[in-house]
This record gives structure tokens, C-alpha cells and sequence, in this order.
């Protein structure tokens, strides 16, 4: 009976084992889908960094647990997130970096955008019927890649305003390690792969890392980029000058030329970080500060003004009125973006008069309630004037508040790869006008337009209240005056303001809403004669704000990342 | 029954089952090369659908936008379609799902005419299906005389029941695991 029961007992132990083992091997891999709503947000009373993907989160954390401070954490991430979500960022491109550490007085925002080369002109493209370059050059190969800005901005940021414990080394550390470790490829991921599988081709370097067995990877599996590694151990020891002159420098101008492109060692070795003051508004008692043209910080601030004077937080949550006035308010703020939104290094931006609550009542003014604008013109800011990306958040307990935006442009970027680096080239040319005549035309040394707007806001106390930015090309302007809105209007948590449904209407064409808006909404538009297109529930191209709120009555950080894509919040 | 036999059984039948070669619902070669490769959704599987031609040994010319004349000039012998929308490639394409699903008609018609054999391949898995997909996907597919699938794109095995009875369809679990299949279908 005992000696029965005893190999009972084994079998069981047996199957056991073998089920636990079929589970471990399930459990291997990484079911990270898009719509996976679970565990997104994160708390914290030291501190909370929300970023576009989790390792990346956690590798700010880690940095403010060695003793940095929201800066250090800053950087630290933005090189992970090079590294572990290398279709929207990374050493080719640049962005914009918002900065308030609790002892200053004003914020700064840290322009490191992309230029044009000096070889480049307002007609160096070709274009086709539909004034798009021929062969999709502005986007693809060596002529769509401006001088990169990314790791000069980045350093110029740690070494002004970090902590200074902590030293260069420490902080680009996480970026090297989870490059030689391997990137887990997640279903967004896997997707954006195949999506650019035939950039990748055309340009064969980047095979060799992101392809296994000559196709894209599968969910699952690894990308170890051990180029990109040696890259940033260089950047370790020699600083930005190990991407800006030597022999990298000369890799990335041999490969750009080679693949058609204008830069010149004389660009890398001419690139400037530039400091610009931020513009700041308000929001119903709330202040915005936020990153200036060539940014699209004030356009957001635009939106918010407009809104605030129609009275939307009196409208129901996602009615059709409500949406119906975001998507008019939308169209007069791209409309006036088109006319003058530029590099202000080069031309004129009325920007004071396009953020001004006067100005934003007149446009507020031009909506009806029951009709539907078709295509509206730009406005007269200038009476009003007195003087395919990643972004994520931190703020500590100190209050230190850092926003940062950054870009290579299109997924995948230029699809260059730089042989032996690692770095894939941006496509930032793209962002600007492609013919000449206009704000945004292509001038040498000049930087292009984008809707990059990484925002700090401050509550009616002129206390930290929250970091928050988005990818998204043109819609992170309404996408992040929408989970502004969410929270101060209608006082969701960020996590809540987030994942609600979204919405996007540029100047002309259809209003595109995420699927969780409402039939009666959906009709109610409709009804006032708009063409709605309805996007799937969650969708990736509205967005992915990753944003950190201060509840000071709770003395707790909240961070919120998007379901949309793989982002999450990481707190301790 | 001792544990070590035990364990050794569970082994040897999960060696089997890796083992096992897959059998294919194509039996026999249908399509003669050269082919003629294009999209039906302007989506960017085509180019890993090159990859697989490529391993597959088949020449083949390639034309995502490829209208109903240009087969009879290519000289290809099999029409290769690569199932699936994009939004995006559509618009990069600057055309509108209507018209696609009129250009992948009259480009299947054509192939018909000249007496092509047509496959359907759909390697873009979950992704790469939904309502627009599913336009194309349903207006390409009954003129298929064969279907691969990655697997992941059949979970509700729509396409399976597309090709019902009449047209012979083999799942692969990789995109990888699709050169194989192609392969057996040129002769």
C-alpha cells in the first residue's frame, strides 16, 4: 500500500514536472500584446518614470535609486529606449527636452532637433504629382537623413543639469547592457518590423540586426545589437564627440553618402544644441509650459485656450457636442500651424499670439454648435503678439519635472544603418515643406517643423503637477490636449486619461475616432454633417503618452504609459 | 511504471511530435515559373513574400500595383498575391480600398484569361486581418487555386473557410515555414 501510494506519489511528482515545465516554456514568451491594459501605470513616493517600453522605465528607476536625480534618470532612459525601442528613437535622430528642477525658477527646454545639412536646398527633391519626393527620398535612403542631435542633447542635458553623482558612464550603462542582452521583441514590435521589413531590405545593413534567418523576427525573440553597444561605450568614454568627429563620424558620413545622402563631417562637427525658452499658458487655473516652435508645444496650448473659451469641460464626456468642438478647434489650430509654425532661427513665429487667450477667443468664436467647418483659413495671430517617435516622463519627490520627446522620425527612419555602429540614420528631412515658399522650406542649418511637444504643467498652486508628451506625428498635438482635458476637466486619473478614447481631426478632411466613443456620439456627428472615420478601440497612431502626475494631498508620483503601444510606468 | 520510463516516454513522444513532418494539403505541384508577385491590399508582407520566393528558388517579377496588362508583357506562368490591407499602403500607393479591390479583380481576371495558376499567400498573421483585410482577403481568395497561410492570420479560420473544399490551403506556424509549401507548388 505505502510502496502504491509512493510511486502515486512520483507519477505525480512526474506530471508535475513536466506541466510545470510546459508552463515555464509558455511563460517564456512575452505576451505584451498592444491591448493589454494590465499594469500600465505605476506608483511611487521617490519617484516615476513612464516610458515606451518597461525596461526603459525601469532603467530611469534605477538611476534615481543610485542617487540621480530626475535628470540622470532622463538620460539614462532616453539611451535605453534607443536601444530597446529602436524604430522610434535613437542616436540618428533628436527631439526636445522640457526641464524644471525644483530650484528653478523658470523651466528650459533643450532643442536637440535634427538640421538640414549645409549642402541642402528648398529643391533638392524631386517631386511627383502629389508633391511627395520622387523614389520616397525625403523619407528613405542617405537624402532623407539630417545631422543628428540626439546624443549631444542628451549629454548636454546631464552634464547642466544632472545631479553631477552620477557619472556618464553610469548613466548609458542600461542602454549597453540590454543592447548585448537582446531586445525582447513584443507583438508591436514583431508588427512594426514586418511593416518595415522592405526598408531593411533595401538598405541591407539593418538585416543583420533586426532580421533572423533573412526574415523579421517572431514575438519571443531577442534583438542583440552588439554594434550599437560598442557605440555607446564609446560614447561612455569620449562623450558626444565619439558620434560628432573620429572615426564614426566618418562611418556615418561614408554610409549616408553612399546611399545618396549630403552630410558632411563638417555637419556632425557643426551640430548645436540649442537652449530655448519654453512658451507657458494656462488651463483653467492650471499653467502649461511647454517646448516652442520648431516644437508644437504651442499649439497645444492653442487647442487648450480655444477649448477653455467654448466651455468644453461643461460639455458631456465624449458627447458628439463635445467631440464636435474638438474636432472645429482642431482644424483652426492646424490651420494656423501650416501658415507659420517654422524654425524661429530662421523665420518669424508669432508664437505669443498663437498661444494668447485673446487670440484663442476669436478663433473659439469662429465655431458653431450646428455646423461644420470645411476648410478654415489661418488666422491673424500676429495682432495678438507681445514679444514614427517616443516620449516619456520623470518627476521625483523633489518635484524635479523632465519631459522628453525624441525621434527618428518614420519607423525605422531612412531604413540606413550605419555599418559597424548600430545607428540607424533619421528620415527627419521629411518634416519639412518639400517645395520651397514656405515657413517650413528647406534652408541649410535650419530645423524642421514638428508636433513634438513634450509639456510640463503646474497646478493652480504653481506646484508640480505633471510631465506628460507623445509620438504621433500631428496628433500628439490633440492627443495631448485630450489627456490634459481628461484630467483637469473631467479628473480622471492619468492612467484613466490615457487609455480613454481619442480622437483627431486635422484642417480639412475626416474626424477619426477610436472605436469606444459612442453610437449616439458617432450619429450626434454625423447628424451635424462631419465624415467619421472609426478607428479600431485602442489605436497605436493616436498615440503614446507617457505622462508622471504629483497628488501632493497623497505625497505620491502616478505614472501612466499607453496601451496603445508597449509602454509602461515603472515607480519606487 | 518507473519514473525513468516514464520520462523517457514523454521524451520520445515529444521528439515525435517536433518530428513529424508536416503533411501538405497541395499533393502535388500546380504552378509553372516564372511568377508574377503582387499585393492585394498594398501591404508591406509583399516584401517578405520576395524573401520566400527567393528561398523557394522561383523567378519572379514584382509590381505591387500591378494592373491587369502588364501579366500577359511579364510572361509569368503563376500570379502570386500576397493577401492582406494596409491603410497606409494604400495611401502610399494613393489608392482607395474600392479601387484596389477593383485593380485585384481585373488583374485575377486577367490571370484566368491567360490561363495563370493564381496562390494566395498571407503571411501577416493576426495583424493583417480585420475589416479591411478582410475585403481583399475575400475577393482574392475564391479565385486561388492554392492558399498559404501563417497560422496566426486563421485563428478564426476565416480563410479556411474561404477555400472550403475547392481550394487546397496549407498553415505554417513561422513565416519561415511557408518556403516549403511554396516550394512543393512549382513545378
Amino acid at each position: 500500500m505505502a510502496r502504491r501510494s509512493t510511486s502515486r506519489q512520483r507519477t505525480s511528482t512526474v506530471l508535475a514536472a513536466i506541466a510545470a515545465l510546459l508552463f515555464t516554456l509558455q511563460a517564456q514568451v512575452p505576451a505584451q500584446a498592444p491591448l493589454n491594459l494590465y499594469g500600465r501605470g505605476a506608483t511611487g513616493a521617490n519617484g516615476v518614470v513612464a516610458a515606451a517600453k518597461p525596461e526603459a522605465s525601469r532603467a530611469g528607476i534605477d538611476i534615481l535609486r543610485m542617487g540621480g536625480n530626475a535628470v540622470d534618470a532622463a538620460v539614462a532612459t532616453g539611451f535605453a529606449l534607443g536601444v530597446l525601442e529602436p524604430n522610434a528613437s535613437g542616436i540618428g535622430g533628436g527631439g526636445f527636452m522640457v526641464i524644471k528642477l525644483a530650484g528653478m525658477k523658470e523651466a528650459v527646454v533643450i532643442d536637440f532637433r535634427p538640421t538640414a545639412p549645409a549642402a541642402a536646398t528648398a529643391d533638392m527633391y524631386t517631386l511627383d504629382e502629389r508633391g511627395r519626393a520622387v523614389g520616397n527620398a525625403s523619407v528613405e535612403g542617405g537624402l532623407a537623413s539630417a545631422v543628428p542631435g540626439e546624443v549631444k542633447g542628451l549629454l548636454y542635458a546631464l552634464d547642466q543639469y544632472g545631479s553631477k553623482k552620477l557619472s556618464r558612464a553610469q548613466v548609458i550603462q542600461p542602454a549597453i547592457d540590454w543592447a548585448e542582452r537582446g531586445v525582447p521583441v513584443t507583438v508591436n514590435l514583431a508588427q512594426i518590423i514586418k511593416d518595415n521589413f522592405g526598408k531593411l531590405t533595401r538598405f541591407e545593413n539593418g538585416l543583420a540586426i533586426y532580421a533572423k534567418d533573412g526574415f523579421p523576427p517572431e514575438v519571443g525573440d531577442t534583438i542583440v545589437n552588439k554594434d550599437l553597444a560598442n557605440t555607446l561605450r564609446a560614447i561612455q568614454a569620449r562623450g558626444a564627440d565619439a558620434i560628432y568627429a573620429g572615426d564614426i563620424a566618418g562611418r556615418i558620413v561614408a554610409e549616408n553618402r553612399k546611399r545618396g545622402g549630403i552630410l558632411t563631417l563638417d555637419d556632425l562637427a557643426g551640430y548645436q544644441v540649442k537652449v530655448r525658452k519654453p512658451v507657458t499658458g494656462s488651463y483653467r487655473g492650471y499653467t502649461l509650459v511647454t517646448a516652442p516652435p520648431p516644437s508644437g508645444g504651442t499649439h497645444v496650448l492653442q487647442l487648450l485656450n480655444i477649448l477653455e473659451h467654448a466651455g468644453v469641460a461643461a460639455l458631456g464626456d465624449r458627447s458628439a457636442a463635445a467631440a464636435h468642438l474638438w474636432a472645429e478647434a482642431c482644424k483652426l489650430v492646424f490651420a494656423d500651424r501650416t501658415a507659420y509654425s517654422a524654425d524661429p532661427d530662421f523665420v518669424h513665429v508669432p508664437y505669443t499670439g498663437l498661444a494668447s487667450k485673446d487670440y484663442a477667443k476669436t478663433l473659439a468664436a469662429l465655431i458653431k454648435p450646428d455646423a461644420v467647418m470645411k476648410s478654415p483659413a489661418a488666422g491673424d495671430p500676429s495682432r495678438y503678439e507681445s514679444g514614427s517617435t517616443t516620449h516619456f516622463s520623470v518627476m521625483d519627490k523633489d518635484g524635479n519635472m523632465v519631459a522628453v520627446t525624441k525621434t527618428i522620425n518614420m519607423f525605422f527612419a531612412s531604413g540606413v544603418v550605419v555599418p559597424g555602429t548600430g545607428i540607424i540614420m533619421g528620415d527627419d528631412m521629411d518634416d519639412f515643406e518639400l517645395k520651397p515658399g514656405s515657413a517650413n522650406s528647406i534652408q541649410p542649418g535650419k530645423r524642421m517643423l514638428s508636433s513634438m511637444s513634450p509639456t510640463l504643467v503646474l497646478d493652480p498652486q504653481g506646484r508640480p503637477f505633471m510631465a506628460l508628451g507623445s509620438p504621433g506625428a500631428t496628433r500628439i498635438i490633440p492627443t495631448l490636449a485630450q489627456v490634459i482635458s481628461n484630467v483637469i476637466d473631467r479628473g480622471m486619473p492619468i492612467q484613466a486619461a490615457i487609455s480613454a478614447p481619442r480622437l483627431y481631426q486635422g484642417r480639412t478632411g475626416s474626424l477619426s475616432m477610436e472605436g469606444r466613443y459612442s453610437i449616439n456620439a458617432y450619429n450626434g456627428l454625423v447628424a451635424l454633417g462631419h465624415t467619421v472615420t472609426v478607428a479600431p478601440d485602442y489605436d497605436a497612431t493616436f498615440g503614446g503618452v507617457h505622462a508622471v502626475l504629483f497628488d501632493h494631498a497623497a505625497k505620491t508620483l502616478h505614472g501612466g504609459a499607453d496601451p496603445r503601444r508597449d509602454g509602461q510606468a515603472a515607480g519606487f | 511504471m518507473k519514473i525513468r520510463t516514464l520520462i523517457a516516454t514523454a521524451a520520445l513522444l515529444a521528439l515525435a511530435g517536433a518530428a513529424e513532418a508536416q503533411t501538405w494539403a497541395l499533393k502535388a505541384p500546380i504552378a509553372a515559373k516564372p511568377a508574377f508577385l503582387t499585393t492585394v491590399g498594398q501591404s508591406a508582407d509583399i516584401e517578405m513574400v520576395k524573401v520566400l520566393m527567393g528561398r523557394s528558388a522561383v523567378p519572379f517579377t514584382a509590381n505591387a500595383q500591378a494592373k491587369a496588362g502588364d501579366l500577359a508583357a511579364s510572361g509569368a506562368k503563376t500570379l502570386v498575391v500576397v493577401l492582406g490591407g494596409s491603410t497606409k499602403g494604400l495611401g502610399a500607393a494613393g489608392i482607395s480600398a474600392d479601387a484596389e479591390i477593383e485593380r485585384a479583380r481585373a488583374l485575377l481576371a486577367e490571370a484566368k484569361k491567360l490561363g495563370m495558376t493564381v496562390i494566395g499567400v498571407h503571411v501577416g498573421g493576426e495583424a493583417r486581418r480585420g475589416q479591411l483585410s478582410d475585403r481583399f482577403i475575400q475577393a482574392a481568395v475564391p479565385a486561388c487555386q492554392y492558399v498559404v497561410v501563417v497560422a496566426d492570420g486563421d485563428k478564426d479560420g476565416f480563410i479556411t473557410k474561404l477555400c472550403g473544399a475547392a481550394i487546397p490551403m496549407d498553415k505554417v506556424e513561422r513565416i519561415s515555414g511557408a518556403v516549403e509549401p511554396l516550394q512543393k507548388a512549382f513545378k
